[in-house]
């Protein structure tokens, strides 16, 4: 209630009582908001698809701005998007600060307009790669609306305890070694299986999870250079589709699509013995299943040791009534101290590209993952990731495909069957 | 009660087969509070844990610090109880006039009205947003869930229906004769005759309003939330906390149960003395 | 739609004559007050109802998507529906909400009505056993899809411990057709039959004792009397549940959605297996932002309902012919 209270005074204070929530609504700019003093109290919300672990920031940057209070507001992946779609384009509704996955961004490039251009804003675009800026910038480029956080580049997260079971290597090099393509890979993980001798326990997590990874890699993915669709025409999908569905075919999947209660559990019990691990994936595993810690370790991701899963962007709609606080705090929430705080304590590494080569980070080792140099290995992923176009669709082409390989995995369908559909699903998506 | 003389009276076998319904209506329910007072390791056993276990406070401490609670229930509670007496009323007045009274076009309304039923919820959403947000500036306020569902076809339908037998045309007729008009005959006569179902559609109408999610989700934001808008909230972020969310759930679900439990006898002995006067 | 009309007004004669000093008046109260009483309905429901739906409408002769700058005004013609006719996935959806429709509807009106006939008996703690069938409509859709896929787990849930203690196999509800059906369709009867229930107690309330008494007289057992006097005094309210139960099958959204645990909710399964008209329709809008193309397909499952409604209506009143005799 004390934030109902505070609000509501904030706007009597500057006569705005009931024109106030009105004209939020019609999509004002911040012209109409009072001037930014810098002063009286401010609620600053801030809407997220996960847990980005900016709580204890936020309190930080009160010490700072005592006058600044924010409020996040945590929706699931798919509700949060669709939401800020629908939002956008009724142009009300809005958070001050919203965030957008990577996969997502594309879809809102021609919305660009409708938020704060950080070029206008004092923000460096060389802080992150060309391909993040431009994922997050208007087809001509002069607005940049994104803000890059985190990123995503991959390394592969293993149980030890598992290979030792199966009698495969527990060290990171000597496992890296052994799968460094992957055709390795599968064929590593049909020993495991034959050894392991336990049908509860699989070589990897779930099918769809690989095959994004072997798809990163590829030069492009789901969409070409100048925009076109290529999802069910390009020869590396369907290369990354045939080794995937081979490893299904011999057993190694565990079968628990990825974010379903099933694949959690899974990471609590040991179902499986391998994961495509971007840096985030460690902060999900440590508020999944902490009593794992110690029997987790990280080696390099198979094939070109690069691909990116997830990472996200800080955009400001312009309709914001704090745009200005707004843009102030996705600053502070994106400069170099708090990207290498959120990674050293929580997992999430860092998208500013200068940070990758920092003591600080090369350094750290993370005593969850055994002590693994999570430091080096997640910044020699991020500097691995290379330029793949992305679309609007990407990522539902992606689940298409995604959902197809469940379909085999449970035993519904044929390979043939499952691609036929995938590809059905991919023109209807993109028609 | 007098109504007591004027009913067959239950065998045993009735009351064992009512007592399996019973178990069965409220099993999930019980499994809920199993699920809000265990924590995460301890609902994924097999078999699972049948009793409660004693981490309700803690995971209902942890919801409270995520969701303003509060403001939801009471958003909540003043949005679905303006939509009920709406409802109510306006279903009642024009049930009566569908039902009882002689117009022009009488059926041909009722036919519109129930095709309007048959209009999926999603149909109208995109530009009823649109309404909300461009023309009345209503995108986080409460008139946004409230004036929508004001009246409802449901309602109308039902209370027509429900009239067509229950209100004997001689009392209108009688009425008419001592001279009333139709709007005191609707409240002398109708209405008291309607109470029954009135009293049923005033309690589903109030449950829906209350459960109601995906309009709410849509026009509210987290900042003025109902408490659905809330319970969503806590189910966001990858790892859906089942012990939290059910936690939530609870808290969304208890004051409903408070209603009932107040108002539901005065509720069903009104359905008991409607069926005497009818 | 003279359908409705079988529940005909009682009122055949036209008013008795009116004395004269009332006469005028009451004339006018008699011709214009009936328009008074239903237009709250009609002017509130115009603007947030009707309104809407006709834009809708409007929407759905236009290209408009948001991955295309610019389609917004653009005009289609009836494109949109004629790739409708050829859209697999519609008509899956299609199949699934009918399936889904059916074996949730059916059986629940059935239990209802059963329901009903035990809750008019005499009972002692009859407040209880009223309230606690409503309890599982009183929970939201959200909360209780999330009980229940707690309860359908694959690996933990506790229905499928039951069913490994009785040597079923383990069921992955989720992946198949008609175990996926089946699970939804359970929510939906739990959640619904309650509700049924009580509106045909309300109106077995009404019906007059004196007509269980003289068929007990006649040797009437209590099946028989439940069949010869409750259904067909029931008939207007059976058709009523009938309707509402229908639409609400055919507007099935939140079961379905919530069902779904995997990271694309909206896609209803892995082959689209419970992907239902209303979820489809919302992944096309919301999911894919093709305004224009979900606009279509909003009104084409306005149509389906419209016909199957009209389907239903036909069936009940044959029905009725023939019990009625």
């Amino acid at each position: 209630m004390r934030f109902a209270l505070r609000r509501a005074a904030a706007l009597a204070g500057a006569g705005l009582l009931l024109a106030g929530p009105a004209l939020a609504g019609c999509g004002k700019s911040s012209g109409s908001s009072p001037a930014p003093a810098g002063t009286e109290p401010v609620t600053l919300t801030v809407n997220l698809f996960g847990d980005f672990d900016y709580k204890p920031l936020y309190e930080q940057y009160k010490q700072t701005h005592p006058n600044i209070t924010v409020k996040e507001n945590i929706t699931d992946y798919d509700t949060h998007h669709k939401n800020l779609k629908q939002h956008l384009t009724a142009g009300a509704g809005l958070a001050d600060i919203e965030v957008i996955e990577i996969g997502q961004i594309a879809g809102f490039q021609g919305q660009a307009s409708k938020f704060v251009n950080f070029l206008d804003q004092g923000v460096d675009p060389s802080t992150w790669t060309d391909q993040r800026v431009k994922d997050a910038s208007s087809a001509d480029g002069k607005v940049l609306f994104g803000l890059g956080t985190d990123t995503g580049g991959l390394a592969m997260c293993y149980r030890p305890s598992l290979m030792k079971k199966a009698g495969l290597p527990t060290d990171p090099a000597a496992l890296s070694a052994q799968m460094k393509t992957w055709d390795d890979f599968v064929n590593l993980g049909k020993t495991f299986q034959t050894k392991i001798g336990d049908r509860n326990v699989h070589w990897f997590d779930a099918a769809s999870n690989v095959f994004n990874a072997i798809v990163a890699q590829a030069p492009q993915g789901m969409y070409d250079a100048s925009g076109n669709v290529i999802a069910d025409t390009n020869p590396d999908v369907k290369k990354a589709w045939d080794q995937t569905v081979a490893a299904i075919q011999a057993g190694e999947s565990a079968g628990l699509a990825a974010f379903t209660p099933q694949w959690n559990t899974g990471f609590q019990k040991a179902g499986f013995a391998t994961i495509t691990c971007p840096a985030w994936m460690m902060s999900y595993i440590k508020a999944n299943a902490p009593d794992t810690k110690g029997d987790w370790n990280v080696a390099t991701i198979p094939g070109t040791g690069g691909g990116n899963w997830g990472g996200s962007y800080l955009t400001i709609p312009r309709s914001g009534k704090h745009v200005q606080q707004a843009i102030e705090l996705a600053k502070w929430l994106a400069a170099p101290e708090q990207q290498t705080l959120l990674f050293k304590t929580k997992g999430h590494f860092p998208a500013a590209q200068a940070l990758w080569k920092t003591d600080d980070i090369i350094n750290f080792k993370d005593d969850f993952f055994d002590n693994a140099p999570v430091g080096k290995i997640f910044s020699a992923a991020a500097e691995n990731i290379k330029y793949q176009p992305l679309g609007a669709h990407a990522g539902e082409f992606g689940n298409a495909i995604g959902n197809a390989l469940v379909s085999i995995e449970q035993g519904k369908a044929t390979p043939d069957a499952a691609w036929q559909k995938a590809v059905a699903d991919i023109k209807n998506i993109a028609g | 009660m007098k109504s007591r003389t004027h009913q067959l009276s239950a065998g045993r076998g009735t009351y064992v087969l009512l007592g399996a319904v019973v178990l069965v209506s409220l099993f999930p329910l019980y499994w809920s509070v199993v699920a809000a007072s265990n924590d995460q390791a301890g609902i994924s056993k097999s078999p699972p844990d049948l009793v409660p276990g004693t981490h309700l406070l803690d995971n209902l401490r942890r919801m409270l610090d995520l969701v303003d609670m509060r403001k939801a229930l009471v958003n909540s509670f003043v949005v679905s109880a303006t939509v009920t007496v709406s409802v109510v009323l306006t279903a009642t007045l024009a049930g009566f006039a569908l039902a009882k009274l002689r117009f022009r076009g009488r059926h041909a309304l009722l036919a519109v009205i129930v095709a309007t039923m048959m209009v999926p919820t999603q149909l109208g959403i995109i530009p009823l947003y649109l309404m909300m947000a461009k023309w009345f500036g209503w995108v986080d306020q409460l008139q946004a869930l409230i004036l929508p569902g004001a009246v409802t076809a449901f309602g109308v339908f039902f209370m027509r229906q429900y009239l067509v037998t229950a209100l004997p045309t001689e009392l209108i007729e009688a009425a008419r004769v001592d001279g009333c008009s139709t709007l005191r005959t609707y409240w002398n006569v109708v209405l008291p005759v309607a109470r029954p179902a009135a009293a049923v559609l005033g309690m589903l109408t109030f449950m829906n309003t209350w459960n109601d999610f995906y309009w709410p989700l849509l026009v509210l934001t987290p900042q003025n939330p109902t408490v659905q808008v809330a319970l969503s909230s806590l189910a966001g972020g990858y790892v859906t906390d089942y012990p939290l969310v059910l936690a939530g759930a609870l808290v969304g679900i208890v004051p409903i149960l408070i209603v009932f439990a107040v108002l539901g006898r005065q509720i069903l002995d009104g359905i008991m003395q409607g069926a005497l006067k009818a | 739609m003279a359908v409705l009309a079988d529940a005909r007004p009682a009122q055949r004669q036209p008013a008795p004559p009116g004395r004269a000093r009332v006469s005028r008046w009451h004339r006018l109260d008699l011709t214009v007050s009936p328009y008074l009483y239903v237009a709250p309905f009609f002017v509130i429901f115009g603007v947030f109802g009707l309104f809407p739906l006709l834009y809708t409408g409007y929407l759905s002769l236009s290209g408009w998507r948001e991955d295309q700058d610019g389609s917004r005004g653009t005009f289609v013609g009836l494109a949109n529906y004629t790739r409708l006719l050829h859209d697999q996935f519609f008509w899956n959806a299609l199949k699934n909400t009918i399936g889904i429709g059916i074996i949730s509807t059916v059986p629940q009106l059935m239990l209802a009505l059963g329901l009903a006939h035990l809750l008019n008996y005499r009972l002692r703690g009859r407040t209880f056993f009223r309230m606690s069938v409503l309890v599982p409509n009183v929970t939201s859709v959200a909360a209780v899809t999330i009980i229940f896929v707690q309860l359908f787990g694959r690996d933990y849930g506790l229905i499928n411990y039951v069913l490994h203690l009785f040597g079923v196999s383990r069921i992955d509800w989720q992946a198949g057709t008609w175990s996926s059906w089946l699970a939804i369709s359970l929510i939906v009867t739990w959640r619904w039959t309650g509700y049924n229930a009580l509106i045909y107690l309300a109106s077995m309330q009404a019906v007059p004792f004196e007509l269980y008494e003289s068929a007990a007289l006649d040797g009437a057992g209590r099946w028989r009397q439940f069949r010869s006097i409750t259904i067909p005094m029931l008939r207007p309210t059976i058709l009523f549940t009938v309707i509402v139960s229908t639409i609400g099958a055919l507007q099935l959204f939140g079961e379905p959605l919530l069902f779904n645990v995997s990271q694309t909710p909206a896609a209803g399964g892995s082959q689209h297996q419970f992907q239902v008209m209303a979820v489809y329709t919302y992944q096309t809008f919301l999911g894919n932002g093709k305004y224009g193309y979900g606009s279509a397909i909003s009104w084409a499952m306005f149509l389906v309902i419209v016909v199957i409604v009209g389907i239903n209506l036909t069936l009940v009143r044959r029905l009725r012919g023939v019990e009625g005799a």
